[in-house]
């Protein structure tokens, strides 16, 4: 089981939607086994997997109530297997958190109490920033995927999420380091460009793929369906693909089919 | 990178270590390798015996049933070392190929010149004088290009303080702003420190929207208030107001990819005594032989053989010259020759005698690092064609390379045959018209029998042949050689004898380049002294066929092999006039076929990913989804990609259908000139790929598309000629 936490410093960069696309092209790929775990409160990672919006299981709630993790899991049509976050009250959202707080390795114990085959992919989604769940997730992960957008606010964060990776993951035997995703990069936009070079130059080959800025990813959104076959010719889509080729190299997975 | 020139056997004996052609190899460097080689006596004595071997082979008399059977041997022994791996299997064919040739002259010189009547005499002596002509440049070539040196890219030091300052010259006197354009951008985008990095424009022309163009791209305009001695002159005045260690001079339509000085520029720090450094020209247009007779990138080009073979054997020995653009010259022995050579109009190949004369080393790097437009007609290639040849033939007289100080024997010799090239003209019109001596006159050019003619003449061409076609099979294929001589040999006859003569007459033309062919036509001017030729030939062929059916008696071998000779001249003339035909050119600007990664932006939003199909200045061919839709005149963006690179370019959609789109780019700025052509023409890999790599050369094929093209050239002018007719039939 190879656990990937998707995080980003700022808000509004693309996380859930990249790990929604990246676990399906995964999924598309040939990769064996696809999880991935909505453990960000806005609950919206369901959606991209054709959830139901007012559907209230999740993570969340079965934790606290003590059921398995397993009678919360859908599966998309895609055949990548989904746990949402959830819908909860207020109270019960302070009372999971601290249950996190006061529980570090709470993650990475329920993953393991999956069993999952060794071969099995999970990706963790997180809500933007420090908080309980981007602990866990780090915590949990063995490799850490960065996401950034092309301007000076995510260029300037950068150091945070080292720091953070510093702290919970880097003094860990089986954690194998951190690569970076540029999200919504604009070949027409100088700045975009600008900034695309100064991380290409100074992230070398942690950065794993660079995501054009590209109208069907939120089209496929409203139509209910993942980018790659939404828009199968677009530039996101070819993005998407291209990088979960690499990140699948980089975990070592084996893929079986061929890419669509 | 530079094209492997071993033959295919290498190829078999590298795949398969037990093949019949590795073992060869293997017993060929056993052989090659014994200790007694290097003994001083052991050489000399082979040496010695060798030629002694080789005199006895060439001058021992044999009747008609000996020599069918030695040319038989020697000649079974040729085809079965052409498909043996190695260089040494290579020289051993030109041995064999060399004693079957000098086996004919001398038995042409010792057995068939007793002419008894004085026509005989003035026909044969003339034939005899154009195949001892053609016998010098066989053996010349072959000294030059037996052993090409197929040098590589020597890396440039880490340290960049150390590299040096380039001035980029790009002479123009009055090409289009249009043509001129792309190569600026591709030299300012030339990877290198910019500090040490200097782009001028040398303008003859004198002409304000260059001058506007350079001061908006920041590049160096230069000027002088006259046009003395064209192009030399041009950068003679240049070199007086410039100052860079070295000078990168490239023809206004030469367009250099941007790694083009960290290719080439290491080997002058490896040889510190080098002074000039010269580069393959690559067409991304077809030349009026490739458009007319549609062989552009499926058969070797007129100019593949030099740049693929002969400047690369002329650099074993030193001898590689410069040919006026997409070279490097170190400047201080530049002026110490005083400049480019201006007392001839080929004052690159001269420039280059000149820094050979005072010892300095030039190169030929064989990796084409600039591509440009080929010249667009067949007069215009004529033009070019004959300037060369004058210039060759001036500098043959006021710096003949056999004599004078400075030179090795070897450069004398490469020299020479660069020079003794042009001079075919008259040679080849003799062999086109030789067979017409008996077919019209009787007259008996060889004193001997027919069947020894051939049994002598044969092995000599096919020897020749075989041996050519594993020298240059990558870069010229058999016969045609033969086709390309005899389109130029009329128009550059003249000239090259005229400069022979006196080498003060004759004056510099420019090549037009980047034009319109508006209407396919026939090219009647240029064509006409092969059509008289080809008429000639048919006439003499009908004489033939009739002397055949009624007077031919004891002569009919004879009769026949002269008939064989003229039907041979025939198709040669046939594809003369083929070339001739103007093929209708549509695109102003030429289009590159490359197929690079690409994405369209649509105005909604929304992308595509593509490739491309081709590229030119003003536009793209895109391969696209056959099920995409995609309006005529729908604004877009295109981007375009190097390694993590992207250039986005706005464009107008000017075709759409079945899978393909083509856009016109829409109102670019200079900026975004520059990055297209970094994105497209100045790509490093951009001319590699078709260098070399087209079909190896099989004489028997290539015999037949010169027979096909023939008899369509032979068609075409014959519709041509019905067509001019009928307007005055209906008069």
């Amino acid at each position: 089981m190879k656990v990937v936490a998707v995080v980003s410093a700022k808000g509004g960069v693309g996380k859930t939607t990249l790990t929604a696309n990246l676990a399906t092209a995964l999924q598309h790929q040939g990769a064996p086994t696809v999880l991935v775990v909505d453990l960000d409160p806005q609950n919206a990672l369901g959606l991209h997997f054709g959830a139901d919006p007012g559907a209230l299981a999740g993570v969340s709630r079965a934790s606290l109530s003590g059921d398995s993790w397993g009678s919360v899991c859908q599966q998309s049509p895609s055949g990548v297997h989904v746990l949402p976050y959830g819908v909860v009250n207020e109270a019960d959202r302070m009372a999971f958190e601290r249950h996190l707080e006061a529980n570090p390795d709470w993650l990475a114990l329920q993953l393991q109490g999956l069993d999952l085959p060794p071969d099995a992919l999970v990706f963790i989604d997180t809500p933007p920033g420090p908080s309980a769940y981007m602990q866990q997730a780090l915590t949990a992960a063995q490799v850490v995927v960065v996401v950034n957008l092309p301007d000076a606010a995510s260029y300037a964060a950068l150091a945070l999420m080292q720091r953070l990776v510093h702290t919970y993951c880097t003094p860990r035997p089986d954690f194998a380091g951190t690569l970076h995703v540029l999200n919504q990069a604009d070949g027409a936009r100088q700045l975009s460009k600008d900034i695309t070079r100064v991380m290409q130059d100074s992230l070398g080959d942690r950065l794993i793929g660079v995501i054009h800025e590209d109208q069907a990813v939120r089209e496929a959104l409203a139509y209910d369906q993942s980018v790659l076959e939404y828009d199968t010719h677009g530039q996101a889509a070819d993005d998407l693909r291209k990088c979960a080729q690499v990140l699948a190299q980089r975990l070592g997975l084996p893929l079986a089919g061929a890419a669509r | 990178m530079s094209v492997d020139q071993r033959p295919k056997a290498d190829e078999v004996a590298d795949a398969d270590s037990h093949s019949p052609q590795a073992h060869w190899r293997t017993v060929v460097h056993a052989i090659t390798g014994w200790a007694i080689w290097q003994h001083p006596t052991a050489r000399v004595v082979a040496v010695v015996f060798s030629a002694l071997l080789m005199g006895l082979v060439i001058s021992v008399p044999l009747d008609l049933q000996g020599q069918i059977l030695f040319s038989l041997g020697s000649f079974a022994a040729a085809l079965l070392l052409s498909k043996t791996p190695g260089r040494l299997s290579t020289l051993a064919m030109i041995v064999l190929s060399i004693s079957a040739s000098s086996r004919y002259i001398y038995w042409r010189f010792t057995d068939t010149i007793g002419f008894t009547h004085w026509m005989d005499a003035a026909f044969g002596y003339g034939l005899v004088l154009a195949e001892l002509y053609a016998f010098a440049v066989l053996l010349i070539g072959y000294f030059q290009t037996a052993w090409p040196l197929q040098r590589r890219p020597v890396p440039m030091p880490a340290d960049v303080s150390t590299w040096p300052s380039v001035d980029v010259f790009i002479p123009s006197y009055n090409e289009p702003l249009e043509v001129v354009r792309q190569t600026v951008f591709s030299a300012m985008s030339l990877d290198w420190p910019q500090d040490r990095l200097h782009v001028y424009v040398l303008d003859d022309g004198r002409r304000t929207e260059f001058r506007e163009f350079c001061e908006e791209l920041g590049v160096g305009y230069l000027i002088r208030d006259n046009n003395h001695h064209a192009k030399a002159g041009n950068i003679n005045a240049a070199l007086k107001v410039t100052h860079s260690d070295y000078i990168a001079i490239f023809d206004c339509d030469h367009i250099p990819t941007r790694s083009f000085l960290q290719v080439c520029m290491g080997w002058f720090f490896k040889d510190t005594n080098l002074v000039m450094l010269q580069t393959p020209h690559v067409f991304f247009s077809p030349d009026p032989f490739e458009r007319n007779l549609d062989t552009f990138h499926r058969m070797p080009n007129e100019g593949e053989l030099f740049y693929g073979i002969v400047q690369d054997g002329n650099d074993l020995w030193n001898a590689s010259f410069f040919c006026g653009s997409c070279a490097i010259i170190r400047r201080k022995e530049l002026l110490e020759v005083g400049g480019i050579a201006v007392e001839t109009v080929t004052e690159d190949a001269h420039t280059a005698l000149k820094l050979s004369r005072l010892g300095y080393n030039t190169a030929y790097l064989e990796v084409p690092q600039a591509a440009g437009l080929a010249t667009e007609s067949l007069s215009g290639h004529v033009g070019q064609r004959i300037r060369w040849a004058r210039g060759m033939a001036q500098i043959a007289r006021t710096d003949n390379p056999l004599f004078g100080k400075g030179l090795h024997f070897g450069q004398r010799l490469c020299y020479l045959n660069a020079m003794l090239h042009f001079f075919y003209g008259l040679p080849r019109l003799v062999f086109l018209t030789a067979p017409l001596a008996y077919l019209f006159f009787g007259a008996h050019v060889f004193q001997a029998s027919a069947l020894m003619i051939t049994a002598y003449a044969l092995p000599h061409l096919a020897h020749a042949s075989v041996t050519n076609s594993r020298i240059q099979g990558r870069f010229r294929h058999s016969f045609w050689n033969e086709v390309y001589e005899s389109v130029l040999a009329w128009y550059i006859m003249r000239p090259v004898l005229v400069a022979a003569i006196n080498p003060k007459l004759g004056k510099f033309n420019v090549t037009a380049k980047g034009g319109v062919i508006e209407k396919a036509y026939f090219d009647w001017t240029i064509a006409r002294p092969y059509v008289v030729l080809l008429l000639i030939n048919l006439v003499g062929m009908a004489v033939g066929v009739w002397k055949l059916f009624s007077s031919a008696g004891d002569e009919t071998t004879t009769l026949v092999i002269n008939m064989v000779w003229t039907v041979y001249n025939i198709i040669l003339l046939g594809a003369s006039v083929a070339v001739a035909s103007e093929t209708r050119q549509i695109r102003g600007t030429p289009r590159v076929a490359a197929s690079l990664p690409a994405v369209i932006r649509f105005e909604n939003g929304r992308t595509l990913v593509c490739k491309t199909e081709d590229f030119s200045q003003h536009g793209l061919g895109l391969a696209v989804p056959p099920d995409v839709d995609i309006p005529m005149g729908s604004r877009l963006a295109v981007s375009l990609f190097r390694s993590d690179e992207e250039g986005v370019f706005p464009a107008i959609v000017t075709f759409s259908g079945k899978g393909r789109l083509g856009v016109k780019f829409d109102n670019l700025s200079l900026h975004q000139q520059a990055e297209l052509a970094s994105l497209t023409f100045a790509r490093a890999d951009a001319w590699i790929a078709t260098w070399g790599t087209g079909q190896r050369d099989k004489p028997l094929r290539s015999l037949k598309s010169v027979i096909v093209i023939g008899l369509r050239g032979m068609g075409q002018l014959t519709a041509t000629a019905f067509k001019s007719l009928k307007p005055l039939k209906s008069r």
